[in-house]
């Protein structure tokens, strides 16, 4: 063994070593940054803000042909000048709720499309070594590429939603603030699944499965956010006890989707508490499994 | 922390066991290597050997069954001990959709470096490793040679005090290869510790002053290159040679073995060569050859790993017509 001191090599020379900062932000906000240059050389960014850019285009096409007019018309609403801004408003209203939660359906699915790749991409052999070797957590490593990609999204969502607002407000001129509950909604929702593609990117380093299962997950959101009527339909206690089990672990997509509707529409008090919580639970247990997981890999 | 070790391990150990078979492969066996601050020490091994593994291990991109690594003396667990460490990995796979400034500038962040610091370098850089002209273009359009240049670069951006080079001259044409070993060759006597894990072992001979040679996940052999090149000798071959001398020749020996009827053996000096004949004269054999030699790191490799010359001497011959164009240059 050559490791006695006498083998020590002088340190002469002017290689002066440069000073470094030990500072997280300036990490995430590269890896933020690097997720979003990745978006867009994947074209994930710019077709989702073409294909956000042609909706916003199309509701524009819709409105200039008058079809609100023509709509309150066909739904034989009165128009006489005394009751008419109430109809109108009430219409609007309802037009609002419906083209926030089509936009939040429409939103959150062509977010996981574009978002599901960008988790796995980042732990390819010959990516992932290098990235590890650099002075950072890999907590912090998937909560860069997490955050990076949810900015993406949220971004899209202002533009998409805050467009539409504006179109729908310009035309009828009946401006529901209410209706921008949907950014922050369509946002938390998508922050919940996108929890998913991670822990799945993580054990699995495939974008189609990560896909599969975010898409399944809303599917089955969807379908457990009907227990009364299920439960009712159930004839076993353990069948029925699963059943709300699986609803209280599943995140509450469905549920959000209500929670924007009542916001916006007024009607009732929203039901947000325990949706919101329990949605927030699952991201943050499914995010520190998928970090657990990523710490224990060998790369 | 300081420390007179720019890496040090004790008993690292890495053992992969298949989920469903629960078989076991052992990658790396324990391993205690010391590497010097400011050294430039060789790691090598045929394929397979644990090289790879181990500075991964290095690098915690793996995780050691058993053992610990220290970088300057901190736990290479710690994140923080991987800041004075620049790395170019082997089959590296550099997100294409950077320019060559901009992948600079992104590991260059990651490390620590501030915004200043980083444009400053970048310049520096692309021009050192030849890729001035190439800063602006997306490193998809970079051919494989500069690809491994701009990897280079990467890897000192931040100024590391340890350089992990993990086949740094894969795939790299003669000139490109004595592009980079004159890069490397620039930052001898400045402190910085270049580790260098290659099967090329000219590139090894030639560049190194340290070298450690894996067998099986086992360190074979460590030493200083210029103690294990100088190892001259004297190579014997004689035959009918009794047991009782059998015996004291082999206690003499530093190798020997027997080919077909004769016994081969190696003493390290002709006093000690002078010596075994006079042995073997006397036990009435017959002296086949005496043949004075000089050690490669060739013939170390092959003595130690038991590959064949044949195995390595494609990767050998394309060294060695690089290193005779330099001489000739």
């Amino acid at each position: 063994m050559s490791t006695e001191a006498e083998v020590l090599r002088p340190v002469t020379g002017e290689y002066q070593s440069l000073p470094l900062s030990t500072s997280p932000l300036q990490v995430f906000v590269a890896l933020i940054w690097d997720t979003i240059q990745e978006a867009r050389a994947r074209w994930l960014f710019w077709g989702l803000f073409g294909l956000s850019t042609l909706l916003i285009l199309f509701f524009l096409f819709i409105l200039k042909i008058d079809v609100v007019q023509g709509a309150v018309s066909f739904m034989g609403l009165p128009v006489d000048a005394g009751r008419r801004i109430f109809n109108i408003e009430k219409f609007v209203r309802t037009a609002y709720t419906f083209v926030a939660l089509f936009l939040y359906v429409w939103g959150t699915f062509l977010a996981i499309f574009a978002s599901a790749g960008l988790i796995p991409s980042v732990l390819e052999p010959g990516r992932i070594g290098l990235l590890l070797s650099k002075p950072i957590s890999r907590p912090m490593l998937l909560l860069g590429r997490y955050a990076g990609t949810l900015l993406v999204v949220a971004v899209n969502n202002i533009y998409l939603i805050t467009a539409i607002y504006l179109i729908i407000g310009w035309k009828t001129d009946v401006w529901y603030h209410s209706f921008l509950y949907a950014i922050p909604l369509a946002t938390f929702n998508f922050a919940v699944i996108l929890t998913v593609v991670v822990l799945i990117g993580v054990l699995s380093e495939s974008a189609a499965l990560s896909l599969m299962v975010a898409v399944a997950l809303m599917f089955i959101s969807a379908l457990l956010a009907q227990r009364q009527f299920v439960v009712n339909l159930l004839t076993s206690e353990w069948s029925r006890d699963l059943w709300q089990t699986l609803y209280w672990i599943v995140p509450k997509t469905w549920e959000l989707g209500t929670v924007m509707r009542q916001l916006i529409l007024k009607e009732d008090p929203p039901y947000w508490i325990a949706p919101v919580l329990t949605s927030a639970t699952f991201a943050l247990i499914t995010f520190l499994v998928a970090i657990s997981r990523f710490q224990r890999r060998d790369y | 922390m300081t420390s007179d070790y720019a890496i040090e391990t004790d008993g690292l150990q890495k053992i992969y066991r298949a989920r469903l078979t629960g078989r076991t492969f052992t990658a790396v066996a324990g391993l205690t290597l010391r590497v010097p601050v400011g050294s430039k020490f060789g790691l090598l091994g045929a394929n397979g050997a644990g090289k790879t593994t181990f500075v991964k291990m290095l690098l915690a991109a793996v995780r050691p069954t058993a053992g610990r690594a220290a970088l300057f003396g901190r736990d290479a667990q710690e994140h923080e001990s991987r800041r004075p460490v620049g790395y170019l990995p082997e089959n590296h796979r550099f997100p294409t959709y950077f320019t060559g400034a901009g992948m600079l500038d992104f590991y260059g962040a990651l490390s620590g470096m501030s915004a200043v610091d980083r444009k400053r370098r970048i310049g520096e850089l692309l021009e050192l490793v030849g890729l001035e002209k190439w800063g602006d273009v997306r490193i998809k359009k970079y051919s494989k040679g500069m690809l491994q240049r701009l990897g280079l670069a990467q890897a000192m951006m931040h100024k590391p005090k340890l350089l992990v080079l993990d086949e740094p001259t894969d795939g790299v044409d003669p000139a490109g290869r004595r592009h980079i070993r004159d890069i490397l060759n620039g930052l001898t006597g400045t402190g910085v510790t270049i580790f260098l894990n290659s099967h090329l072992l000219s590139e090894v001979e030639t560049f190194c002053d340290y070298v450690a040679i894996l067998r099986q996940g086992n360190l074979a052999l460590e030493g200083k290159m210029t103690n294990l090149l100088t190892k001259q000798g004297v190579v014997i071959t004689a035959r009918d040679v009794n047991e009782q001398a059998q015996r004291v020749i082999t206690s003499m020996a530093s190798t020997h073995r027997v080919v077909e009827d004769a016994l081969e053996f190696t003493v390290s000096s002709a006093l000690e060569a002078n010596r075994a004949i006079d042995q073997l004269r006397a036990a009435g054999a017959l002296i086949h050859s005496v043949i004075p030699t000089n050690s490669s790191l060739e013939d170390i490799f092959i003595e130690i790993t038991g590959a064949t010359r044949s195995a390595i001497a494609p990767v050998e011959n394309d060294t060695a017509a690089a290193a005779t164009t330099e001489v000739r240059q």
